[in-house]
């Protein structure tokens, strides 16, 4: 999928570990564990900007745009 | 899951396993009489009279073995669709919380093209018995020859066919479901 989630980048940046982003998103941590390794089909607003209040960051700086090789042919 | 459900999944399974048994008993019967038709045709008279086709037999061996080789095929095919619903019911496949799953799929699309082969063999015995009544053979009524309702059996086909299709969509959505965070 060409939609890239850096949340793991994010996390390491702000120093906060998974169970932390947990509790604090009130999410589970294999919800949160789908949405890191990029399983996530869909991301509700409510969790993103749960997420984006957490990092302190924009919805930006957790997704990311990259083309599929195909798609750039 | 309703304990109501429960119960009557759990009579559809009894009720399943003595339809299965029974069709069993009838294929089995089929068989055996088609077996010793060939080998002792003095004895049939003394085995299964459920269907008497000695008119059949009379009138010409190659008719009554391909008459009842279609009734063998559909009767154990019936069996088929019916232990296909049995080991649905007995592996708990119908999980209402996860109602759709591959498992569940596979049997409804087993079950569309078992009907649809009921149907056809059905159809195209009928159709011979037909003929051979044509032929001035005594036989015996299509529904004493387990071949009655292909029009049913071809109509279930379709709609279980449809419903797999669906089915098919539904575990799509509940992937998507269980992948939105």
């Amino acid at each position: 999928m060409p939609i890239i989630v850096n949340l793991d980048v994010m996390m390491a940046r702000r120093k906060i570990s998974l169970n932390e982003l947990s509790e604090r998103v009130d999410l589970t941590l294999s919800n949160l564990s789908i949405l890191k390794t990029g399983k996530a089909k869909a991301i509700r607003f409510s969790t993103l900007e749960a997420i984006c209040k957490a990092l302190d960051c924009q919805p930006a700086d957790i997704l990311e745009y990259v083309p599929d090789q195909k798609q750039k042919k | 899951m309703k304990t109501r459900t429960r119960l009557i999944l759990k009579l559809l399974y009894i009720l399943s396993w003595i339809i299965f048994v029974g069709l069993c008993i009838e294929a089995g019967g089929f068989i055996t009489n088609a077996i010793f038709a060939l080998v002792n045709p003095a004895v049939v008279k003394n085995l299964w009279h459920e269907v008497d086709l000695s008119g059949l037999l009379n009138f010409d061996t190659g008719h009554f073995f391909a008459e009842t080789f279609i009734m063998c095929i559909v009767a154990v095919l019936r069996a088929c669709l019916f232990y296909l619903i049995i080991k649905i019911l007995h592996n708990k496949k119908l999980d209402m919380a996860r109602p759709f799953n591959t498992d569940l799929q596979r049997f409804i699309n087993r079950a569309s093209f078992l009907s649809l082969l009921i149907g056809l063999f059905s159809w195209y015995g009928v159709h011979y018995a037909q003929w051979l009544l044509t032929q001035g053979v005594k036989m015996p009524d299509a529904e004493y020859l387990r071949l009655g309702g292909a029009d049913v059996w071809l109509f279930m086909s379709v709609i279980l066919f449809v419903i797999a299709q669906i089915f098919s969509k539904g575990i799509d959505i509940q992937t998507e479901n269980e992948l939105t965070v």
